[in-house]
């Protein structure tokens, strides 16, 4: 210690004690021997490198450094030693220390070569005070940038702890929300009251999973807010990440995203493809249809000419038979060709559709229920209660899933059409142990079917909706019936509409 | 003038609506002929033929509505009556303007087909009557040599024969032969006569 006390003896003040001096400087000091040993060590260095003097006074300087650069550092200290000069070590790479507990620290250093007693000595300067101003500094920048971004990218941070209470006020959180700024208590019941009634289940569910220490620890969420003040309801789409320590959730981070705009246009994108499906359907009916006509319509009337010939023929004096018998057998001949070309018809339209293959029931019913959701038809709760391990059935996959998404359509528009808050639609699937087949079952919570209107259901081109063909039940009926089984409207059920279908065990 | 007799042709490619409605026309004493395609017709319905075309609208290869427009291009001026099976309210106007008579929707009644068959062949007479004054009035104009054709022009115009011979500076005696070969070429019996015909041929004043 005497050593460098030394140093300072010809100078004023020497009554202020060099240990004084040297620990009273922020930031950290070491003086390193010729050997690279540390023989001193001021207050701040002691702190920041979490030794205490007797620990550090002898360590080789390679010690307080990190074992990967620990080789190269021998280097540049003998390079040093050959050209002992004032600066900066590292010039403007980062640099680390190595703390008593292992920990990397990364600091500014500056190098000072001093002579005592014609021995070397080198003084090193951790700059730790400058370094954290600059760190500072940094992260101001990166803030100020990040918030930029997520300005632009119209992203509000969210931070919630294991209590789902907000880390910090995040007034603009609540501002979109269009919750009172002031509100004292930030927690998530603050914003429950703002969430659509129908969404609420679905957000909670979210954030239990992307909680749940077992899951991943994601959270992707949309659902619809209503602002308490104006009343508007926005769409929100909430992306975020759980922390976790000790297996508990501590802390649920993310952004949230207004895509509104963005959901007006998939709805729009949504009708317009319902509304081109339903014209492609008008003019499939329309051209089978007068296809049909057609091949009536010729037959008829030859017909009613030749009866009206044969009519004519009887009414004269003598009756002209000749013209008569030809008339006859031309009526005959042409109502027997009527028939067969409608038989021929009937069977070139169910040409080719029926591969009949095993299917899980089970799987079917979910598929179409994206195959719904992929027109649009997604705005309700599913309700699924499905046998487990059900026997395969045997049908068409495509009509099967057809039949589904039908039903499922029909349930969705009557449900919209009576404007039902929390729409539901359950589908259950099980055994029909009386006639040893598979039986589903579609409910939904809409206003049913009057009497006058389950009546004609079934009928061809019969239809309730303003744009509608009326050909969805008749199809799905003939497909069901196509495929072995049997659709029906339940009759007794007074809550909603429920259909049943059924379809045969494969063999 | 020569012309064929007066019969109601049928174009269907079925042969039951061929038959049963030839037999229907048959029975009114109607002379009938039937074809099962438009070009079947086309090469056996003679230039001058008469009477009223029954014509199925909707054909294989070419349909009513291009025989309509071929009948038109060979200027055979027959009365057509369309038969459909759809008679759609676009299609009907625009034969309609191309001069079909009517439009019947299959299948057709006994009454309503011999009323509007009637209808159609009394419009052919007529036509075909104005058809051939027209042109016989046409051919006697054509047979007038130019100095003929001019000193009509003035003799329709109401001047006289003096009047004619100093317009055209030749002689009173000559304008005089001129209008006599004029009358017997004609058959005009006077100059109003002479101007009627005149006009007939499309000659305007």
């Amino acid at each position: 210690m005497c050593l460098v006390k030394g140093l300072f003896l010809a100078y004023p003040l020497q009554s202020l004690s060099f240990q004084t001096l040297f620990d009273a400087v922020a930031d950290a000091m070491l003086l390193i021997s010729d050997a690279g040993k540390v023989t001193e060590a001021n207050a701040a260095a002691l702190s920041l490198l979490g030794y205490t003097a007797q620990e550090i006074i002898g360590l080789p300087v390679e010690a307080l450094i990190p074992q990967r650069y620990q080789a190269q550092h021998i280097k540049h200290r003998i390079k040093f030693a050959q050209n002992p000069e004032k600066r900066p070590m590292g010039s403007g790479n980062e640099l680390s220390v190595l703390t008593k507990q292992g920990k990397e620290l990364e600091v500014d250093i500056g190098l000072s070569p001093i002579s005592h007693q014609e021995k070397p000595y080198t003084l090193i300067t951790f700059y730790t005070v400058a370094k954290r101003k600059s760190v500072e500094q940094a992260l101001r920048i990166s803030e100020e940038s990040l918030r930029l971004a997520k300005k632009a990218a119209g992203l509000v941070a969210f931070d919630f702890d294991a209590d789902l209470k907000m880390r910090d006020a995040n007034e603009q959180l609540l501002a979109y929300w269009g919750a009172e700024p002031d509100h004292t208590e930030k927690n998530n019941s603050t914003v429950l009251p703002m969430i659509h009634p129908d969404d609420s289940a679905i957000r909670a569910s979210a954030i239990r999973h992307a909680t749940d220490p077992l899951g991943n620890g994601e959270l992707k969420v949309e659902y619809r807010i209503i602002n308490q003040a104006t009343g508007d309801l926005r769409w929100i789409s909430a992306i975020g990440r759980a922390h976790f320590r000790d297996g508990r959730a501590t802390r649920l981070l993310g952004v949230v995203r207004d895509i509104t705009e963005q959901k007006v246009i998939e709805k729009k994108l949504q009708d317009q493809h319902a509304e081109t499906e339903t014209l492609f359907a008008k003019e499939v009916a329309t051209q089978t249809a007068s296809a049909i006509a057609h091949e009536i319509n010729q037959p008829l009337t030859a017909i009613s000419a030749y009866s009206e010939v044969a009519l004519h023929a009887l009414k004269q004096k003598v009756i002209d038979s000749a013209s008569l018998k030809r008339a006859l057998e031309g009526c005959v001949a042409q109502a027997q060709r009527a028939g067969s070309s409608l038989h021929e018809l009937l069977s070139f339209l169910h040409k080719g559709e029926m591969t009949r293959e095993q299917l899980d029931i089970n799987s079917v019913v979910k598929e179409a229920f994206l195959v719904a959701k992929s027109y649009g038809y997604s705005d309700f709760h599913p309700v699924l209660q499905l046998e487990n391990n059900i026997r395969p059935v045997l049908g068409n996959k495509t009509q099967v899933l057809k039949i589904l998404v039908n039903l499922l359509r029909n349930a969705v528009e009557a449900m919209r059409e009576a404007e039902i808050a929390s729409s539901e639609i359950s589908v259950t699937v099980r055994t029909n142990a009386n006639i040893n087949m598979a039986h589903v079952t579609v409910q939904d919570v809409g206003p049913g079917l009057n009497h006058e209107v389950a009546k004609h259901i079934f009928e061809p081109f019969f239809t309730t909706k303003p744009k509608g063909i009326g050909m969805g039940l008749a199809i799905s009926r003939t497909l069901a019936e196509a495929n072995g089984g049997q659709l029906w409207l339940d009759p007794d059920v007074k809550v909603g509409a429920t259909f049943h279908f059924t379809l045969p065990f494969s063999p | 003038m020569k012309t064929t007799t007066p019969t109601v042709y049928i174009v269907d490619d079925e042969h039951a609506i061929r038959d049963s409605l030839a037999l229907m026309i048959a029975q009114e004493n109607i002379p009938v002929m039937a074809f099962e395609s438009a070009q079947a017709f086309l090469e056996a319905c003679p230039q001058e033929c008469s009477g009223c075309a029954i014509i199925d609208y909707r054909m294989p290869e070419m349909d009513g509505l291009e025989l309509q427009a071929e009948l038109a291009k060979r200027d055979i001026t027959i009365p057509i009556i369309f038969l459909t099976g759809h008679g759609n309210i676009p299609t009907s106007v625009k034969a309609m303007k191309a001069g079909a008579i009517d439009f019947l929707t299959k299948p057709v009644r006994r009454e309503k087909l011999i009323s509007v068959v009637v209808a159609a062949m009394m419009e052919s007479e007529k036509t075909l009557a104005e058809n051939a004054s027209y042109k016989e009035a046409v051919r006697c104009i054509a047979s007038l040599t130019e100095r003929e054709y001019d000193v009509m022009l003035l003799a329709i115009q109401g001047h006289h024969n003096k009047d004619i011979a100093r317009q055209l500076g030749i002689s009173h005696r000559t304008v005089e032969i001129h209008k006599s070969n004029i009358m017997h070429k004609t058959g005009a019996s006077h100059v109003l006569d002479l101007a009627r015909i005149a006009h007939k041929s499309g000659l305007k004043e």
